[in-house]
């Protein structure tokens, strides 16, 4: 019986603790992310009433417009589409990267990850300025082709396009794909490959039966993660790709900022979140993948 | 192999190489062929009382956000790394959860709040946003260390009479204090870049990322690459510094 009561005080002060340590950190989430939540879904149903004002009635107008509004859908494709295509061009130029930093590197493999490391801080902003001044009209790629013969006149369609928003974003997460790959491969023996390669398999085979498999953990996660942070990514759009690529994420941040139809956006913005967690359990659903 | 990994690294590098080189340029252009080197951008900057102020603010966001983020997610770390408690899982990914967020999303939130209460923006709402953005980043460098910690350890330095105080300061906190100090460093290089979220909950004064944003908008010359320069400046030399902590910040 003492000991039976000992346990449960015992326990009663382990919860204590936990809480008084973990409870500031509760705290800061609740009030900076999930009551501000809680108050954007209330808000999301009510009526707009013009000029950042809303009137406390209910309704899911903003809803059905947010899913049948055609311009919405558009935009939304294009910038789910793009966000895809950027995470699927980062796994793919990504993956040799991770492999030779992984098992080819020994001497230069600290140094390799430390400029990936390097990369991953390097200012969000300040790349997608880069780009600005490499793609621009008057930029360094036009400028130089001018001066070469090569073209009269500077080619616009380098900046403000979908492509020059796919550069960046490339750009931008193709560091923290090959760290998430890496960080994977670390699981992997290297004597596992060579007794591979030992048993005749091609590399091709041994990439797709050993190495993918073994590393999917990693290749998920940098999917997910650049497939959210691209698609909802409103700076990128707003700064390269112009009028022709606007994403759906302007129309969000326009609805809070510029028209101030705060029901509006903060529909979309649901539905977004939506698709996010749904391609993130589709996703995670792959892990238990074994290879071809 | 060897040269693909070589032209991805390029490719990752080569923009920001030419952001800085220009930022030294002689001439407002901002193209091949190189002028002559110079510093009058940087003077430019400088003399800015707007680059001036907005360095100062985003100094002072990212020092409040550093420190907070620091006692906030340490003692989180602490707690969830040395209790096995139900519910710690579930614990764990709602602080982890803002990391996988949008800016995006955390920003038209706490602004839709901040205008319902009638809180005025300011830098302190810009701290707030801040704050729950980083602190996911800063609790997984310090649980990083703390996973592999020996919470014994705690215990023999209790049986041997020092009180809890004591043992956190004198053994817990030495082994720790690296992977702190890597995650302080973190997230001042998070907050001193942060855009996505500032854009909607800032006030009147803009911190350094906003005044570049909006001025990309509308014309660019050298200016904005020499205070771009000090933009990553800024989060580079921490990211440098902790090089040996790099075990640390990579997991």
């Amino acid at each position: 019986m003492a000991s039976a009561t000992g346990i449960a005080a015992a326990r009663r002060r382990r919860r204590t603790a936990v809480a008084l340590l973990v409870g500031p950190a509760v705290v800061l989430v609740s009030g900076a992310l999930l009551i501000p939540t809680i108050n954007l879904l209330v808000q999301s149903f009510l009526v707009p009433s013009g000029y950042g004002q809303v009137s406390y009635h209910f309704t899911i107008a903003n809803y059905t417009s947010a899913l049948t509004d055609p311009t919405y859908l558009k935009l939304a494709l294009y910038s789910f589409g793009l966000g895809a295509l950027a995470a699927i061009a980062c796994l793919v130029l990504g993956y040799p990267v991770a492999y030779f930093i992984s098992f080819r590197l020994t001497r230069g493999r600290n140094i390799a990850l430390f400029l990936v490391v390097v990369s991953l801080f390097t200012s969000y902003l300040v790349r997608l300025y880069a780009w600005y001044t490499i793609l621009g009209e008057h930029g360094v790629i036009n400028d130089a082709l001018i001066r070469l013969g090569v073209i009269s006149t500077p080619l616009m369609f380098l900046l403000f396009s979908r492509w020059a928003v796919l550069t960046a974003f490339v750009n931008i997460f193709l560091p923290y794909t090959i760290l998430m790959l890496t960080s994977s491969m670390q699981n992997i023996r290297k004597d596992l490959l060579e007794n591979a390669r030992d048993l005749g398999a091609s590399p091709l085979r041994t990439f797709s039966r050993i190495v993918l498999p073994l590393s999917m953990t990693g290749a998920i996660g940098a999917l997910v993660y650049t497939f959210i942070l691209t698609s909802g990514d409103y700076i990128t759009p707003a700064l390269l790709g112009g009028t022709q690529s606007t994403a759906i994420a302007n129309v969000v941040s326009d609805q809070f900022l510029a028209l101030g139809n705060r029901p509006e956006g903060a529909a979309i913005s649901f539905m977004m979140l939506a698709v996010f967690f749904v391609v993130y359990l589709g996703l995670t659903r792959l892990e238990r993948f074994k290879g071809f | 192999m060897l040269i693909y990994t070589i032209l991805v690294f390029v490719f990752l590098f080569a923009p920001i190489a030419i952001v800085i080189l220009f930022s030294f340029n002689k001439t407002a252009s901002l193209t091949f062929p190189f002028h002559g080197f110079s510093l009058r951008w940087y003077r430019a900057v400088f003399s800015s009382p707007t680059y001036q102020s907005a360095i100062l603010a985003s100094l002072r966001v990212g020092v409040i956000t550093v420190l907070v983020v620091m006692l906030v997610g340490t003692l989180a770390a602490l707690g969830l790394s040395r209790y096995q408690i139900r519910g710690n899982a579930a614990l764990r990914s709602s602080i982890l959860i803002p990391a996988a967020l949008p800016g995006l999303f955390i920003g038209t939130a706490l602004l839709t709040l901040f205008v319902q209460v009638h809180i005025p923006l300011s830098l302190w709402t810009v701290t707030a946003g801040h704050l729950v953005y980083i602190l996911p980043y800063f609790f997984l460098v310090a649980s990083s260390r703390l996973q592999r910690f020996d919470f014994l350890m705690e215990e023999s330095a209790h049986d041997l009479g020092a009180g809890p105080w004591a043992t956190f300061r004198r053994v817990t906190l030495p082994l720790i204090a690296p992977s702190l100090i890597a995650g302080a460093l973190v997230a001042f290089s998070l907050s001193w870049d942060e855009v996505f979220i500032t854009n909607f909950t800032i006030g009147a004064q803009n911190t350094l990322p906003l005044v570049i944003y909006s001025t990309v908008k509308q014309s660019v010359d050298p200016s904005v690459n020499a205070v771009s320069t000090l933009l990553l400046a800024g989060s580079l030399i921490f990211i440098v510094a902790i090089r040996r902590f790099l075990v640390d910040v990579q997991s």
